[in-house]
Formats: structure tokens, sequence, C-alpha cells
């Protein structure tokens, strides 16, 4: 059982990263963009994380750094995606190659120390105390808390019961009609696609300030492209996504635990997990829930382009 | 007095587009300069070194052909599976699969190398293929998007690289610490030490742009990429070109990690393929997909490339490359949509002087 506790406690520490990135996907694919810069997002915020904290040790300040950067390389994508239209795909595999390189030439002089201030665990009076419950799920970092319960209930809240989640709903599933409704289109899928970058980039400052915690070349290691699957998997709703995150959490926990005990399976084969793991859960979908397929299907509108002068 | 309105076109002339990417790419390395010199550097003197290191002596002629090589074969390969309207992201996996399979022959099996090389480029070929088996049947038979499909099989394969070169096929000698024994065989020189690999690639580009020009395969692959729609209710089979078009494409990449372990490296080890797969990429939509271009962006991204590692001792790094081609996609993504604008004189309305 203590097994099992430890398991679920180092699962969402490592799926807070894809949760949080994930969730950011989710705000920009609803309004209508695909935005395949995350991973090279992630890479952003992890290094603005570390380097901040260098100079001064305040987590906080780490994280909102990040943010602000991801909201910054957000609004330049959504400045070609949306008021230019230019090419999502595009666009987005050069805001990866951009990250990527930008944050590996950059972070070099902090690479491979230590974050000088990270976030502490947070043990929650009484109920960490539990048996087995205590360790697996109340005794994490504050972010844990936040990525996991406050942020998908606040999205989901937004986005289905509300009317401006309905109107911002609408925007990626018809923009058309949504414009004739006096929606403003061009706008929310310009915010959207740039908050939604921020929380990708606060992935990355998670990813070196609460989970790793240290900075080097090639520690994103992939994440932001299964947030990008999770994204498709989870049919573009904020709780099935932090669901699917942990569920891949879990899968790279197997992974250090497997190590950590000298399973008889070597090091790289599980490191394998996630990535093999993540092509399943992109195809099996499609196979098994052929039912839910209307349900789950991604908004109308993605990777459309508005004109509004094109009838 | 005449108004003036912009037109959007359904598609750009070609002459435009083309403008529209030599911009990008001069945008994109004056923005690197802009940066460079924000760091204190001065950005015309490193221009400077890069281009006589390059260009000023054989040495740095021969470098850059060992660049070009490799960027041909992962250009290629995505502009294949661009031409039917699929993303090869997984050019760099293939790339290192074909080279993992190219090495486990040489090591491991005796013989000629007249008879030995040409099995390695079957099996280098044969592993690439494999290695974009499962997204092409997933996005032949599932819709699932080979974009992200193939991408991560890219860190399965350097995963098993990595693997197999720092554990079982090790350099038993013990001198190496990360990399297996030299193989046995290599793909001879044609010049200093430029191998076969680089003709191979020149003679490849040009049966693919014959094949896509002049053959009716290539006409339908280019109408089923365009108009699949159209092209399934005029009978194509756009389903199996899908197939094939994306097996070739990842043979074409194991092919160039088949070349790039024999020819150039000579051992097996991680990171082998040096981000050849994702600049392959930037050649592939910078020459629009066309073979007999893919061999001029190539080389313009070799010459990036090259000049990266010049520039090592001033603190850049081949992720620095990585960045500057991520610029140059970027003006380039958007270039295509200002290219589409056409300024044009609104008529004057009859009976008005």
């Amino acid at each position: 059982m203590d097994i099992l506790a430890g398991l679920i406690q180092t699962a969402l520490l490592a799926g807070g990263v894809l949760a949080l990135a994930a969730l950011g996907e989710v705000l920009a694919e609803r309004v209508g963009v695909v935005n395949l810069g995350v991973e090279g997002l992630i890479a952003l915020g992890a290094m603005t994380g570390i380097a901040v904290v260098s100079v001064t040790p305040e987590p906080w300040l780490g994280m909102a750094a990040a943010l602000g950067v991801g909201l910054l390389a957000g609004m330049i994508f959504s400045l070609a995606t949306v008021v230019v239209r230019a090419n999502q795909v595009l666009a987005g595999l050069a805001l990866t190659y951009i990250g990527t390189g930008l944050a590996s030439t950059l972070g070099k002089p902090f690479s491979g120390a230590p974050a000088q201030a990270t976030f502490a665990r947070l043990d929650i009076p009484v109920l960490s105390d539990l048996p087995f419950f205590g360790r697996a799920f109340f005794s994490s970092n504050i972010l844990v808390y936040i990525i996991f319960l406050v942020l998908p209930l606040a999205l989901h809240y937004l986005m289905f019961h509300t009317r401006h989640g309905l109107n911002m709903r609408a925007v990626g599933e018809n923009p058309a009609a949504a414009d004739a409704a006096g929606i403003p289109v061009l706008k929310m899928r310009f915010w959207y696609t740039s908050i939604g970058a921020a929380l990708a980039a606060g992935a990355g400052g998670y990813l070196t300030l609460a989970f790793v915690p240290s900075w080097s070349e090639g520690v994103v290691a992939g994440r932001g492209w299964i947030a990008v699957a999770l994204v498709i998997f989870a049919g573009f709703r904020p709780i099935n996504t932090v669901l699917a995150a942990l569920l891949f959490g879990f899968i790279t926990a197997l992974g250090f635990v497997g190590q950590a005990r000298n399973w008889p399976v070597a090091a790289p084969i599980l490191a394998m997990l996630p990535y093999a793991g993540t092509i399943v859960l992109m195809i099996l979908p499609v196979l098994a829930w052929q039912k839910m397929r209307r349900l789950m299907a991604a908004p109308e509108g993605l990777t459309q382009p508005y004109f509004r002068d094109e009838r | 007095m005449s108004t003036w309105r912009l037109q959007r076109l359904p598609a750009a002339s070609p002459l435009v587009s083309l403008s529209a990417r030599l911009i990008s790419v001069v945008l994109a390395l004056v923005t690197a300069g802009i940066i460079l010199a924000a760091t204190g550097k001065n950005p015309l003197d490193l221009g400077a070194q890069v281009i006589s290191s390059t260009f000023g002596s054989s040495f740095g002629m021969a470098d850059l052909a060992l660049l070009f090589t490799p960027l041909l074969y992962t250009g290629l390969a995505v502009a294949v599976g661009l031409r039917i309207g699929v993303w090869n992201i997984g050019a760099e996996g293939q790339f290192n699969l074909g080279a993992f399979a190219a090495a486990g022959v040489a090591l491991f099996l005796p013989g000629p190398p007249a008879l030995i090389l040409p099995l390695m480029a079957v099996m280098g070929m044969a592993a690439g293929a494999l290695w974009i088996l499962i997204p092409t049947l997933a996005r032949a038979y599932a819709d699932v998007s080979e974009l992200i499909t193939t991408l991560l099989m890219n860190f399965v394969a350097a995963l098993l690289v990595t693997y197999v070169a720092t554990g079982p096929w090790l350099d038993p000698s013990g001198m190496a610490l990360a990399t297996t024994a030299r193989l046995p065989v290599e793909v001879p020189a044609v010049w200093d030490i430029v191998h076969w690999g680089l003709p191979v690639g020149l003679i490849l580009a040009v049966l693919l742009a014959v094949a896509f020009g002049f053959t009716r395969w290539g006409y339908e692959v280019r109408i089923g990429g365009s108009n699949p729609g159209n092209a399934r209710y005029a009978g194509m089979p756009v389903r199996r070109h899908l197939i094939t078009v994306m097996l070739v494409s990842g043979a074409i990449a194991g092919l160039g990690g088949m070349m790039e372990v024999a020819g150039t490296v000579h051992r097996l080890q991680g990171g082998i393929s040096n981000n050849f797969g994702y600049i392959g990429i930037m050649v592939a939509v910078l020459a629009r997909a066309a073979p007999l271009g893919v061999i001029f962006t190539a080389l313009l991204m070799a010459v990036i490339l090259n000049g990266g590692i010049i520039l090592q001792p001033q603190g850049l790094t081949t992720q620095t490359v990585l960045a500057v081609t991520g610029l140059i996609l970027f003006y380039a993504a958007i270039g295509d949509e200002f290219a589409r604008y056409r300024l044009i004189r609104n008529a004057k309305p009859a009976g008005t002087r």
C-alpha cells in the first residue's frame, strides 16, 4: 500500500507539468487555434523560472516570470496565426524550435545546477495524517492542488456553465456564426491562445521549480507534444484533461519506481513508456469509442483561420 | 480619384512566394544578428568569420558537404510526405533507426563490403519505413493525425540508440564511453572526406522530381494531397498512395541515417541525428516540397548549421541554430500569407471622370 501511495504522490507531481500545459492547449483549441509550440513554451518557461530564482530565490516570482514570458510568446504567436492568419502548423513548429533553441542557448549558465528556490511540500493539516490517502493526495506542493483541483473546475465552469464560455466554444466551432452573433472572434482567439501559451510556459516553471528541480538541455523531453496529444484524447475537456495527465504521471512514476527498485527492465525501456503510451492512447479511442466520437470531437473550426470577407 | 484595395488570392504566384521565402531567411538572420548585437557581439564580424571559414578552404567546403548530405535526405523525406499532405515530423527518429539498423548489420554480419554496404542501405531504409509504419496505419485507417505520432516516435528512437550505444553495443575495447566500435565497413569517398551519400542523395532528388513531375503516380499523389475528396471520386487509390508515400518518406530518412553512420560518423552514438530531421522540415517547407528545390534549401540550411558549429567558441550551439531555423519558419509562415495579397485598383464606376 505504501508503494501505491508513493506512486500516486509521484504521479500527481509528474503529471502536473502535462496537466497545466494541456489545460492551456484546451483553451487555445476550444477557440479554434492549434498551438504546436507547447514544447518550446515549456522550455522557455522552465529556463525563465530557473534564471529568475537564481537571482531572487522566490519560487512565486520565478513562476510569475515564466507565465509572463509565455504570455508574451503567446501574443506573438497569436499575432501570426490569428491576426495575420498564418498557417498554424508552421507557426507552431517555429515556436517549438525557437523556444527550445533559445532556452538551451540562454540557459547554458544554469545548466545542471539545482534550483535556488522551489515550491516546498505542503502537508494539509489533519488530511495529510490519514492513512494511505494522506500521503497519496494531501501531501504535495501547492501548485499540484491548483493544477488538479482549482484550475480544471474553474475552467469547466467557465466553458460549460457561463455565457462567455458558450461564446468561446462558438468561436471554435463556427467562427462565422459567432461573428454574426456579435461575438468578437479575433479578440477571443487572440487572448485565449495567448493565455493558453502562458499556461504552457507556466508548466515549464512548474517543471524546474517544483518537479525536477533543475534546468538542463532536453529536460522538457517531449512533454509538450504529449500534452497536445492528451487534449485530443481528453476530448478537449478540462476535467478529462487533468485525469489523462494523471494517468501519464502514473506511467512516468512507474518508470521511477522501476528504476529505484531495480526491476529487471532496462531504464531506457521504462523511459519509452510515456511516448509509446501516448501513441496507443491516440489510436485507441478511435477504435474503441466509436459511439462517443461526436462528444469527443475537435472543434469544427480548429486550424481554420477566420476571414470575415470570405463567403 | 481611383481607390486601392487589397485582394486575397486563393494561391500566391510562385515568384511572389519564392521572394517571400527568401525575405524570411534574410529577416531571420537579421533578427538573430540583432539579438547577437544585443549580447555585445558584432554580428557582421561573426558572419564574415562563418563565410571565410566555410568557403575559404577545401576543409570548410568538405565540412559543409558533410552537413549538406543528411539534410538532403531528411529534407527529401519530409518533402515527399508534404506532396500528399502528410507532415512527417518523425524524420529525426527514422534517421536514427536507419543508422541503428545499418550499424547493426555492419557490426554483427561479417562479409565483403560490396555485399554488406548494399545490405546496410536496404536495412536502413527498411528500419526507417518500419519506424513510420504505426503512424502510417493510424493515419490511413483511423484518421489519427500523423503530426504527433511521428514526432513521439522520435523520442523512442533516441532512447533506443542511446541505450544500445551505451549498453549492449558499447565499444568492447573500452576506449569509448558512449559509442559502438568503429564500423568495419564505410561508404567510399568521392572527394576528400565527402562520401557517396552526397551524389546518391542528389540522384534521389532528381528521381523524385521525375516521379512527381512525369508519372501517373506522381500526379495522383499530388491530387490526393491537394484534394483527397476529388481524387477518391475520380477513382484514385488515395489510401494506398498515402501508405506508400509515408513508407517511402520513412525509408529516405532511414537511408540518410545509414549514410551518416557509415559515411561520416563511423560509429553509432546517441544524438547521431543531430536535429537533422527537425531542420529537414525547414528544408522541405522552404523548397515548397519540390525535390529539386530541396537541393538548394538543404545547402542553405547546411551553411547556417555549419555557421553555428564554427561559432561554437562564441557560445553558440546546434540548439542556437534550431532557434534560427524556427525564426525562418516563423517568418516564412507569415510571408506565405502576405504573399497571397495583391494591391488592386478599384475600377472607376461607369460615367464618372
